[in-house]
Formats: C-alpha cells, structure tokens, sequence
C-alpha cells in the first residue's frame, strides 16, 4: 500500500517535472520563429514541401535498396527495408489511434483560451505563450485560428505522427546502412522535426512519444518478423533480386509515397471510408 | 532485457500522465471576453438534450436521447412535462409562447405537440396533416406557430387549433429547415443545415441567402436576443453571432466529445446556454454555458 502511494506519488512529480520541461524547451526551440521572415519561410518550405522535406529520406532509402556490394549484401538491407516499411504502417496506425485518444491540441492551439472537461467541469488549461513563424502559410493559419478555425487534426498532436513515420523509416535504414542511415535520422531530426517544433506545432514531448513508438514497433517487428517469418523474406527478397525491372517499379512507387508522407495512400483510404458510408450503408 | 521493458513502461506510464490520458470535451473561446463553464451533466436528470429556451427563469430542454420535455428551474431543479409515454419519441427544437405553453416539434415520430401552462399535453397536429419528419420550430408575430419539415423540404405554419398551411413551399428550395426565428423586425431566420445556409425571409417574403459557406459554416439553431443572433453549428462545433453590419463573429470552437452541437439559448443575464449531445446512443449530454469573463473584460 505504502509503496503503492510512494510509486504514484513519484510518477504524478515526474508527469509535472517533464511537463514543466517539455515547455521550457519549446519555447526555447520556439524562441527562434517570428523574428526574420527569410529564416522562417525556409524552415517552412522544409517543413511543408514533400520533395524538399521527405525526399531526401527517399533518396536515401533507394540508395540503401540498391546500394550492396554482394547479392547477399543486396539481400540482406532488402529484407531490412521492407520490415520497416511493414513496420512503418504499423507505426502510423499506433499513432494515429493515440492522438485520437490522447487529447492534446497543437501548441499554438494551446496559446488560445481553452477550456478542458476535468470530471463535471471545464477547467482552463495553461496558455502557452508561444511565437508565430512570419512565413505566409503560417500567417495565414494563425489569423485562421483568431477566427475560430480550428482543424480537427490540430487537437490531437500526441504523438507526433510525423516523428514515428520517419524516424521509423530512417532507422530502417540505418539498420540496412549505416552511413545513409545517419543522413536519414540527421534530415528528420534537424530538418523535419526541428520545424515542427520551431512552428510551435509539435512539442518535443510530442516528438519523443511518436520516436518511441517507432522505436519500439520496428525492434517489435524486425525481431518477430525475421525470427518467425525468415523464410517469406528471404523468398521476397529472392523476388525483387530476380524480377529487378517490376521490384524497381514497385519500390518506386513505395518511396514515391513515403517521400509525400502517404497522401495518395489516405486520400484513397479515405474514398474507400466514403464508399463504404454512401453504398454499403446506403447513405448517399 | 526484463530491465529495459521495465523502464519502457515505466516511459510510457509517465508520459501518459502527463498528457491527460483521456478522450475529452474542449471549448476554444475565439471571443476573449466570454469563458465557458458547465451548466449540466446527465446527473441532472436529462439524457441527451437538442433544444433549448431560456424563459421566465426556465429552461425549457427538448431531450432528445431521454424522449422527453423537461423543465429546469433553480427552485425545482428539473421535472419533467411530457415523456414517451405520451407518444413522442426524439423531441428537437421548441419554443414558449408569453402564456408560458411550450410547443416542440419530434423528428421521430413528426407532428407538433404542446405542453400548457397547466400542464395538459397534446398533439397539436401531426403526420396525418402532413407533419412527417418536424425540425425547426418559431413562434410568428401573428401568434401562429411556424414547423419546419426536412423530408418535405417545407416550412408549415400551424394554428394552435392544428389548422395546417403552407408557409413556404418546395420552390423556395430549403432542404432542411432545422432552425427558425424571428427578430424584432419581423424578418424569418431559417438554418438549412443540410445545405449549410443561412436564409432570411424578409417582410416582403423575399428570402435572402445570407450565410453561403459549404465548407465551413452549417447551422443548426437560431436564437435571437437585442438585436444579436445566436447560432449553433452542429457540424464544426461553433457557436456564432451575427449582426447584419459585423456579418458572421464566431464566440467559441467546441471540440473532442463536445462537437456536437444542437440547441442555444440566452438567459436574462446575456449568457449563452449550448445543448451539446456528447453520445446521443448512449443518452450522455451537456448543457454549457458562455457568460462574459469579467477578468477578461478587465484587461481589456
């Protein structure tokens, strides 16, 4: 009993110091938006264009598709590679299902006066006073969100399904290849997840809870999957080796997708929800 | 191996603390001046309320999920006036006449009833004189009582002794009326939330599309106090006001298990009263209110 009450007791002070300290380091990565319209329609371009923000993590994960220097070189990142893009699905899935049960809005949402259902009341949550990045587009939004524009998607920010999807990948790769690995984590750290947090749209909190998703799914999965399924890789992987024009294809527009962070993939989940809602159900 | 899944749930345990693990209601005030408190939860009495009119001190609630008409006061607390015994099944929006009967319409099981001052109910008139699938209701400056119908596309004006006219037809092309007002000048207000308008019918019957918004904007109750009216859109979980000269002002952003938003209502005071349905299936719902932050007013 006793230690029942000490354990939650140093669990509930940890919460409030990681909390205090997820918010001292927002606002110090954040501290450096809103101050040059150059520095921050830079960071983001790479934060909100495809080409410029996944393609690199593309062009690394070709590079470590083609890139052995024996078939069985070749054969071994392949089967590492396509565990990850397994285990990347599966990451987006944990994530998403997450952000829809875990309720935490974006925080330049959190910067407005918000009122959260504790129990049978409405309680004012904490404003944090974070910087606008002077950059059209988020301009644009935020005068949006003066106006009571607030985006479904903008309420759920944890965990960041941008930190589990490509620190999923990235490690993927760095599993299959050390040195484009490293540029990969690098370009997701530095590039995509930096201007996540310095747009105020993600706190590192955030960041931390989708990386540790993606890390522990793609271990999960890389162990289960080449200890259970070894023989299914190695006949795939045989597969991509031996029809090279039609894998090439096929892993062309896998990267195309990963490098547009699956837009085509949900837009097509999404017509087929729709589907479902107007045929089966007979609702249109 | 035992160790690091130890601190990896232990990880996650903290980080779950932290962030308030739980699918919650949240209401972002885009208007500062206004905070938002809760009014009622389900420990009241109702199941999951639609309408609602604030009248002499009352609050009148059309409760949809808990097929009855209740009445709140701070002396009585809440009673209800007429249950499914009686025959009605999804009450949704209503109003209060100066002699204090209350007239609500039922999507449900259709038709136009009443509950008198004195407490008698009855049908006022219902699917057998064409009032099949009632929605929106408002009391006319000629003491009529006019019954928007969605599956009919019309608007209905009907007498308290259940004589049945058309108001508007067919050809002025409003799908679903689910709101209707009056303001002090005599023009109609009507919600179209299936096709996310907001019309006015002027004193000369010309009818105005005011409000054209698809992508962003579908309303879905009126209520209109000194010159401001309140609307509730059901579909984006906002609550507006709207004046002719400041066009559409949005006051708060319901959020999460609160985006259901169905009647509105204001009291004596000025404060606003939403009907929010956060599980109609399950017959949960909330009545929150909007009163004016005097801390907020201060700093301004």
């Amino acid at each position: 009993m006793i230690s029942t009450v000490v354990f939650s007791s140093i669990l509930i002070s940890l919460a409030g110091r990681l909390t205090d300290l997820n918010d001292q380091l927002l606002l110090g990565i954040n501290s450096l938006a809103g101050r040059s319209w150059l520095f921050d329609s830079v960071v983001a371009f790479f934060r909100d264009n495809d080409l410029a923000k996944a393609g690199v993590i593309g062009c690394c994960f070709l590079a470590a598709w083609y890139g052995g220097k024996t078939s069985n070189g070749t054969n071994a990142r392949r089967k590492i590679l396509i565990v990850t893009l397994i285990a990347a699905v599966f990451v987006i899935g944990t994530t998403k299902i997450l952000s829809h049960t875990i309720f935490l809005p974006r925080p330049e949402i959190q910067s407005q006066k918000i009122f959260r259902l504790e129990g049978d009341q409405l309680v004012e949550m904490k404003r944090i006073q974070v910087r606008i990045p002077l950059d059209d587009t988020s301009q644009k939004d935020y005068r949006a969100l003066l106006n009571g524009d607030v985006e479904t998607n903008d309420l759920g920010s944890f965990p960041s399904d941008h930190a589990g999807f490509f620190v999923a990948i990235s490690l993927g790769i760095w599993l299959a290849s050390r040195r484009l690995g490293l540029i990969a984590l690098g370009w997701t750290l530095f590039v995509i997840l930096a201007g996540k947090m310095i747009g105020a749209q993600h706190t590192p909190l955030d960041i931390a809870a989708g990386a540790a998703v993606a890390i522990a799914e793609l271990s999960i999965i890389q162990y289960a999957l080449r200890k259970r399924l070894s023989g299914w890789l190695d006949k795939l992987t045989g597969l991509t080796l031996r029809y090279s024009a039609l894998s090439s294809a096929i892993i062309f527009a896998v990267v195309f997708e990963v490098s547009s962070t699956l837009v085509h993939v949900r837009a097509f989940l999404g017509l087929l929800a729709a589907m479902r809602r107007h045929v089966l159900l007979g609702m249109g | 191996m035992k160790r690091i899944s130890i601190a990896f749930i232990l990880c996650g345990l903290a980080f779950l603390t932290s962030c308030k693990l739980q699918k919650e209601g949240l209401v972002v005030m885009t208007d500062n001046s206004y905070k938002a408190s809760v009014f009622a939860t389900n420990k009241m009495g109702f199941g999951s309320p639609d309408g609602l009119i604030w009248h002499k001190g009352k609050l009148y609630i059309a409760d949809e999920g808990g097929s009855a008409l209740e009445v709140w006061s701070k002396a009585d607390g809440l009673k209800t006036l007429m249950d499914s015994s009686f025959g009605i099944s999804s009450p949704e929006k209503l109003v209060v006449d100066s002699e204090d009967n209350a007239f609500f319409t039922d999507d449900d099981v259709g038709g136009l009833w009443e509950v008198d001052a004195r407490g008698n109910r009855r049908l006022v008139a219902g699917k057998d004189k064409g009032l099949i699938y009632t929605k929106g209701i408002a009391l006319a400056p000629d003491g009529s009582i006019l019954v928007g119908d969605g599956e009919q596309h019309e608007v209905f004006r009907v007498t308290k002794d259940g004589v049945v006219s058309e108001f508007l037809g067919k050809e002025y092309g409003i799908t679903r009326p689910e709101g209707l007002v009056y303001d002090d000048k005599g023009n109609l207000y009507i919600a179209d939330e299936e096709d996310n308008v907001l019309y006015m019918l002027d004193q000369n019957r010309k009818l105005h599309r005011l409000i054209d918004r698809r992508d962003s904007f579908s309303p879905e109750a009126l209520c209109y106090v000194n010159g401001l009216l309140y609307i509730a859109d059901e579909h984006f979980g906002k609550v507006y006001v709207y004046t002719p000269n400041d066009e559409l002002k949005p006051i708060a952003t319901f959020a999460g298990t609160f985006r259901q938003l169905q009647g509105i209502t204001v009291d004596d005071r000025g404060d606003l009263y939403v009907a929010v349905q956060t599980d109609l299936k399950h017959k949960v719902g909330h009545i929150i209110k909007l009163s004016k932050d005097s801390t907020a007013i201060a700093q301004q």
